[in-house]
């Protein structure tokens, strides 16, 4: 069995603790608690070549009470970066976040869009989106509350990081 | 005291270990039922090493190690993280240690300190999820409406479906008035805002929003004489119920020629933001950001201030181009170094100061003069100035952000005195605002005091920019023609577009009277495509006159930076069927330096599509061999002070110089063009060392495009050099 350090990055209250609590335990809750400083919970994923052991890191969101962190993406294999497709904000923040992991690290990163059981209310156009989207190894919807594209994102990162 | 008796008291509840060597540790103070399961490696062992248990405290590790090796006395954090054990969920946060050569590691459970943190940032974080998602809706609003209305020149357009759905789609309440602030139209949700009262309202929800802006806010007028966007809370006593707190945002929307052509305001009711911020005193009255004062203490403290009757400077400070950091380096960026910046001003701030941070970008002292007169005096206004100076200085170090970025601010800063300019809190503000809005227009940081002839100043350039924004309406500028002439040949190859104003009072202004104010208010942009415009039209003239001439038009740095530019080039000669080789760019080195990659990306389109590209005013700026090298260019323009400086006496050390861009630009194979010659011996010397092209008074001044074409005409009959420096006739010989 390998183990790989994953962390989860984003601005306050995309969702980032209830996509681990999903993909961890199953839960998911309604009310909105926020993160100080970091969660570590670890999964452990069937891969066509082997066992992989999840460390996913939980990270606080990054705002202007919490910068961002370098230290914590040390030894991390990916990293995911959760966006709120119900505030525009959050893809700007998002990808600032991207722009900092990237002095970094080069380690594959890829695009949580979340909150997709709710519509779509940010104003980024298809083609911004598209264009965004190549900044990142993969993208995914993905809803906490519904698990739609959590497990399919996690399996992703597994696939990737055992190739 | 026992240690135990503090663990009872719930007063600790850690542990303790020693470092015995590199990955041996020593338990020596275990306070806590924890760590057991959290670490089963130390039950019971004398000696124990780390076994995975817990992978934050593990890579927290790495840092001590480095912090135990150097073996100097410190401490680092490793900042809050959560563990679950079988019973419960523990917040810890470890700490390295170095004592007396020894390295310690200490790890806290911090339960009750992160349910505290916990709440204050939950409070925090839900307003800022709320500003955020309302911020966004203004936002989102402003550029729908700007790109609705802002090319329609027909009020009744207003009416239209696009606009009427864009109303009807909002969560916001909207009101769109005409540019002398009367009511065009209106949404439902802005009515619905003021139904819910018994109180009768006698205005309409667009005079009441702008009465009650007026009344709060000093800033209001100067924001709508020049034709400002402004975004803040405004307060609705609506008796006898509580009153209301609504978000206004006041957003001009402007035509091509950037004049306003309506204004939109676009409210939202956000008392219960407020509600949650009454739920923390400290939100109320404190910046969650820098933790200093906000406006509304502020205003207090200023109130209290007035009553005690002693002088005093009220200092209005905004970060200088704010706006271009957080476009560079993002939000977060942008609000480390406004949170940095805080810091620094604070520590210059004296006892019986007060700062506060007013705006999104904003902070306000008063500044106590030190004695017991009533009035302030020159020696206070000195003391005033060396304060700013003070704060400048401050914020003009360099910020070292952590993600290894590197920033640098400006401060633009109003002062006003108490009680020499007004009385009263809203006018010292008010003043203080006209007087930072003066400051902002300068290039660098400055003080500017509130005056007589400030405000005067201000009129009159508010003026001056009404006059630049009719210009372009009323065909008010015209292209001049200075020719530039071929050292072989002896002929005009080539002219240099240059614009002049014929003001409505008849007189002729010059560019470098107006082309600064333009670039400041981004007047530029449509200036700079009626010169295209104007270049490409003057291009077809002269074809069917017979002359093949190029011309060169200069670009400045905001229409660099300006991403339709190259769309609209092309566009223009496209339409008016224009060789593209008949058209040069010329910008100046600092442009280049300045956005260089915008420049470099720019000048890469223009030249495939064949334009050339000159350097402007070279050696005055960074005359560097790197870009030269790099960027796409055709040409070197050396810098008129160059050759006017040339004479008998200094060939050998001007003329040194001019030779050394010569040979310069000759060896990257750039043409080099000499502007300013006004001498024979100028051209003389231009000519004896091979420099290309020539522009100056000694050929022709720039010339109306009539004259100009003379000038061909002539030229087409006869082998002729212009020798003569007059404005009105041109005298030649073959």
């Amino acid at each position: 069995m390998i183990q790989k350090k994953i962390c989860l990055l984003g601005a306050t209250g995309v969702g980032k603790t209830s996509l681990v609590k999903q993909y961890v335990e199953g839960i998911f809750s309604e009310k909105y608690l926020t993160s100080i400083g970091v969660k570590i919970d670890k999964k452990q994923i069937e891969t066509a070549k082997q066992t992989v052991q999840f460390m996913i890191w939980d990270i606080e969101g990054i705002d202007r009470y919490c910068g961002f962190q370098a230290k914590y993406l040390r030894g991390a294999s990916a990293f995911i970066i959760v966006t709120d497709h119900t505030r525009s904000q959050s893809l700007v923040e998002g990808l600032e976040i991207l722009e900092m992991v990237k002095e970094v690290t080069d380690v594959p990163g890829v695009l949580a869009i979340n909150k997709s059981d709710l519509p779509a209310s940010w104003h980024w156009s298809e083609t911004e989106l598209e264009e965004i989207k190549q900044g990142f190894r993969q993208f995914f919807n993905t809803s906490a509350k519904t698990g739609e594209g959590v497990e399919t994102m996690f399996s992703y990162l597994a696939h990737v990081l055992t190739e | 005291m026992d240690a135990s008796l503090l663990t009872t008291l719930g007063l600790i509840d850690c542990v303790v270990f020693k470092r015995v060597s590199v990955s041996e540790f020593q338990v020596m103070h275990n306070a806590g039922n924890w760590l057991d399961e959290l670490l089963p490696e130390t039950v019971n062992a004398k000696v124990f090493s780390f076994k995975q248990n817990s992978a934050y405290l593990e890579d927290f590790l790495i840092d001590a190690e480095n912090l135990w090796i150097a073996d100097k006395n410190g401490r680092i954090e490793s900042g809050m993280w959560s563990e679950q054990l079988s019973s419960q969920l523990i917040r810890l946060e470890a700490c390295a240690v170095v004592a007396d050569h020894q390295g310690y590691l200490v790890v806290n459970k911090l339960d009750a300190k992160y349910r505290q943190k916990q709440q204050t940032l939950q409070i925090a974080r839900e307003l800022l999820l709320s500003t955020d998602r309302i911020s966004a809706q203004h936002d989102y609003l402003h550029a729908r409406f700007d790109e609705l209305l802002s090319n329609q020149c027909n009020q009744a357009l207003t009416a239209q479906q696009p606009v009427a759905q864009a109303l009807a789609q909002t969560d916001l309440g909207v009101a769109i008035l005409d540019p002398d602030l009367h009511l065009l139209n209106s949404n439902a949700t802005l009515r619905s805002l003021f139904d819910d009262t018994n109180i009768k309202v006698n205005l309409p929800a667009d005079k009441l929003l702008l009465e009650l802006f007026r009344a709060q806010y000093p800033e209001c007028e100067r924001i709508l004489s020049t034709a400002s966007s402004w975004t803040g809370e405004i307060y609705w006593l609506n008796p006898p119920q509580q009153g209301k707190w609504l978000k206004l945002s006041i957003h001009p929307i402007k035509n091509e020629a950037l004049k306003v052509e309506n204004w939109l305001l676009s409210v939202s009711d956000v008392t219960q933001i407020k509600y949650l911020l009454k739920r923390n005193e400290k939100l109320t009255h404190f910046d969650a950001l820098t933790n200093l004062p906000n406006r509304q203490y502020f205003w207090q403290q200023l109130e209290t201030k007035i009553q005690q009757n002693r002088p005093f400077y009220l200092l209005y400070i905004d970060i200088k181009q704010f706006k271009r950091i957080n476009e560079l380096h993002g939000h977060l960026v942008g609000d480390e170094i406004i949170r940095d910046l805080s810091k620094r001003l604070n520590t210059l701030i004296h006892a019986n100061d007060v700062i506060a941070k007013i705006g999104g970008t904003e902070f306000a002292v008063m500044m106590d003069v030190n004695h017991p007169h009533s009035q302030i005096s020159s020696l206070d206004q000195e003391q005033c100035v060396k304060f700013a100076e003070e704060l400048i200085n401050a914020s003009c170090l360099p910020f070292y952000l952590s993600s290894g970025l590197k920033c640098e601010v400006g401060l633009n800063v109003g002062a006003v005195a108490f009680p020499k300019d007004t009385h009263s809190a809203e006018e010292l503000m008010k003043y203080a605002d006209l007087a930072v809005y003066s400051a902002k227009k300068k290039a660098l940081s400055c003080i500017e005091f509130y005056s007589k002839e400030l405000i005067d100043a201000s009129r009159k350039r508010i003026e001056m920019e009404d006059a630049l924004r009719n210009a372009i309406e009323n065909q008010q500028f015209e292209l001049f023609l200075q020719p530039m002439l071929d050292l072989d040949s002896n002929k005009i190859m080539k002219a240099e577009a240059l614009i002049r104003w014929h003001h409505a009072n008849g007189d002729l202004i010059p560019p470098d009277e107006f082309i600064p104010l333009a670039e400041q208010t981004g007047l530029i942009i449509p200036i700079g495509k009626w010169v295209i415009k104007e270049a490409c039209a003057i291009l077809n003239r002269m074809a069917a006159k017979g002359h093949d001439i190029k011309l060169s038009i200069n670009l400045s740095p905001r229409q660099v930076s300006d991403r339709q530019l190259f769309e609209f080039i092309k566009d223009t000669i496209t339409k008016a069927r224009v060789n593209p080789r008949n058209l040069e760019l010329e910008l100046t080195e600092g442009v280049l330096i300045d956005s260089y990659d915008k420049a470099h990306y720019l000048l890469n389109q223009v030249r495939q599509l064949g334009m050339s590209v000159s350097i402007d005013d070279f050696g005055t700026g960074y005359s560097s061999l790197s870009y030269l090298q790099k960027l796409p260019i055709d040409r070197l323009k050396i810098d008129r002070s160059f050759v006017k400086e040339l004479n008998e006496n200094n060939q050998d050390s001007i003329g040194a110089i001019i030779l050394a861009v010569i040979a310069m630009a000759h060896s990257l194979k750039l043409e080099v063009i000499a502007e300013g010659v006004e001498t024979e011996l100028q051209k003389d010397f231009l000519k004896q060392h091979n420099c290309n092209i020539v522009q100056g008074f000694l050929f022709s001044r720039p010339v109306p495009f009539d004259d100009f074409c003379d000038l061909l005409e002539r030229q087409k009959y006869s082998k002729v050099i212009p020798v003569s420096i007059n404005t009105k006739h041109f005298y030649y010989r073959s």
